[in-house]
């Protein structure tokens, strides 16, 4: 029964980063490939904060790490201000390739390629929660109120304006409407959903090593938000849910443990590119 | 009193294209102006400049006694200046609907706090809005294609649906980049129509036009652009019986 909790668990952690990535790509246009290191920096802080001589308790780390991470993303989103589309991807890659390196060499701050063990478990109001099960409840309301505020800026004039911008910048401009707040609000949005889903990501596993917000990561997000549906609540639900299944299906069949994780990443690529190819709208979504 | 809108000395080059040489013209508040010359005369970059789209090199523009040169197009509307676009610049994912809604000026919720924290003020003032928007559709004669999505529209269609988004804004002096051209006759009476109907609510409106009978029909007043400069000002009448313009238009004069 753990199995299943500890797969609802990260598949809704991973739902919020979906509904990051999403925002971002799907329904403004900005093409990130640097979604997991802010997810990454949202992790880490929360690991810090609440492993500090004078530690902090989850909700305050978490509300730190959120804002850290919206600064964070707003930061390395400014570039698409200038440069667009595809020149965005590659500083968006750089810009991954970067924190990658920053998780990994800088071994006082991250415990480097070894990572960082003992962080503790989240309390919530008091309610220490230490179980799967209540790790569950957790992450289910998390993922259900980042799901709420998802919906509700879609059918609010905001998702109308974002997705306006994603058609044409100039005439949103014209129209009146101020295209570089529209971008920076929802930039930090989709920071305040990456870095809340590090502390919970964090505080689940108790351990984190870069690798869990590596460029594999970031495709990775990528590949849901394509399988899943660009641009729907629906497609940022499913995505997670389905791709991180695919491990688990994986353990049952009979193929070597030394080859499963590349076996895995092979999958994650062709499904990536069969999508692209043959059903651009994913499963629950819109043509990205 | 100074003019409505009071074009002066303006100045812009593209490298080394001079694209307009000391353009200055006026407006004035309530007429149909039509801008017309030969291509690559300037009219479009006349309108980039005036909405903030490009910054002239030297020159002023004034509206209401109110300097607008070095202000950001969001600015410019706000100000009460839209525009279309020659090549339209719809959103054609969106509906019709959705495409007049982002032009209402100061909606609430336009903004992710407003809209996660107070939805049910949001709603209602969408409500609202939306009811806003259907009235500007209903003006422009798109009513019925409300909910469609842009890219099933006519192309004539489309053309309505820019002006209404204009319309949206609130905007009093409406800038129009050839609204008539490429219209079968049907739809070019539905544009004239408008335009006239668009005069008798207290807009002005700046035009740019190819066509020589639209603009007979339509203008109070021609503007007549040649190498970015302002060769001519006056009635319809005036400027289409003057063979000289007459010769820069249809070619032959370099």
């Amino acid at each position: 029964m753990d199995f299943l909790y500890t797969y609802i668990v990260l598949a809704e952690i991973y739902v919020l980063l979906g509904l990051s990535t999403n925002l971002l790509v799907g329904i403004v246009g900005i093409f990130s490939v640097s979604q997991a290191a802010v997810f990454g920096v949202g992790a880490y802080v929360v690991a810090h904060l609440m492993m500090a001589a004078d530690p902090l308790s989850f909700i305050p780390s978490l509300v730190i790490a959120a804002a850290c991470c919206v600064a964070l993303n707003i930061l390395v989103t400014l570039p698409s201000l200038r440069v667009s589309g595809d020149y965005f991807v590659v500083t968006s890659f750089g810009i991954q390739l970067l924190a990658t390196a920053v998780f990994i060499n800088w071994t006082a701050g991250t415990g480097g390629a070894n990572g960082l063990p003992g962080i503790p478990p989240p309390d919530v109001f008091g309610l220490s929660i230490e179980t799967t099960q209540q790790y569950v409840m957790l992450c289910t309301a998390a993922s259900a109120l980042g799901c709420l505020a998802f919906w509700l800026i879609m059918r609010a004039p905001f998702g109308r304006l974002l997705r306006a911008i994603r058609e044409d910048e100039t005439a949103v401009a014209a129209a009146g409407k101020n295209v570089l707040r529209a971008k920076v609000s929802a930039a930090a949005l989709a920071g305040a959903f990456a870095g809340t889903a590090g502390g919970l990501y964090a505080t689940f596993l108790s351990f984190i090593d870069p690798f869990s917000f590596d460029l594999d990561a970031s495709i990775l997000l990528l590949t849901m938000i394509v399988v899943g549906g660009a641009r729907t609540l629906a497609g940022s639900i499913v995505g997670p849910f389905l791709l991180l299944a695919l491990p688990q299906v994986l353990t049952l069949v009979d193929i070597p443990t030394t080859i499963a994780a590349a076996a895995r990443q092979l999958i994650y690529g062709l499904l990536l590119i069969a999508f692209m190819l043959f059903r651009p709208q994913g499963l629950a979504g819109e043509r990205l | 009193m100074n003019a409505y809108m009071q074009v002066s000395g303006l100045d812009h080059r593209f490298g080394g294209l001079h694209a307009l040489q000391d353009c200055s013209f006026t407006i004035e508040h309530g007429r149909i102006t039509c801008l017309v010359g030969p291509n690559g005369a300037g009219k479009t970059t006349i309108f980039n400049v005036i909405t903030g789209f490009l910054q002239p090199d030297e020159g002023s523009v004034a509206f209401r006694d109110r300097r607008l040169d070095g202000l950001r197009p969001q600015a410019i509307v706000h100000a009460g200046i839209a525009r279309t676009f020659q090549n339209l610049r719809l959103f054609a994912d969106l509906t019709a609907l959705d495409n007049v809604m982002i032009g209402i000026a100061g909606q609430f919720g336009e903004e992710p706090i407003g809209a996660i924290f107070r939805p049910l003020h949001t709603a209602r003032a969408q409500k609202r809005r939306r009811h806003e928007a259907l009235g500007t559709l209903d003006h422009v004669g798109l009513a019925d294609r409300a909910h469609d999505v842009v890219r099933n529209l006519s192309y004539g269609e489309q053309k309505l649906l820019t002006v209404a988004r204009v319309l949206a804004t609130g905007a009093e002096l409406l800038l129009l980049d050839e609204p008539a051209s490429g219209l079968s006759t049907g739809a070019l009476d539905a544009v004239m129509a408008l335009l006239r109907r668009l005069q008798g609510d207290g807009k002005t409106l700046l035009v740019v036009e190819h066509n020589t009978r639209v603009v007979q029909q339509i203008a109070d007043e021609v503007l007549f652009l040649h190498q970015g400069h302002l060769m001519a000002q006056g009635t319809p009448e005036r400027i289409i019986s003057d063979p000289a313009l007459a010769e820069i238009y249809f070619g032959g004069a370099l």
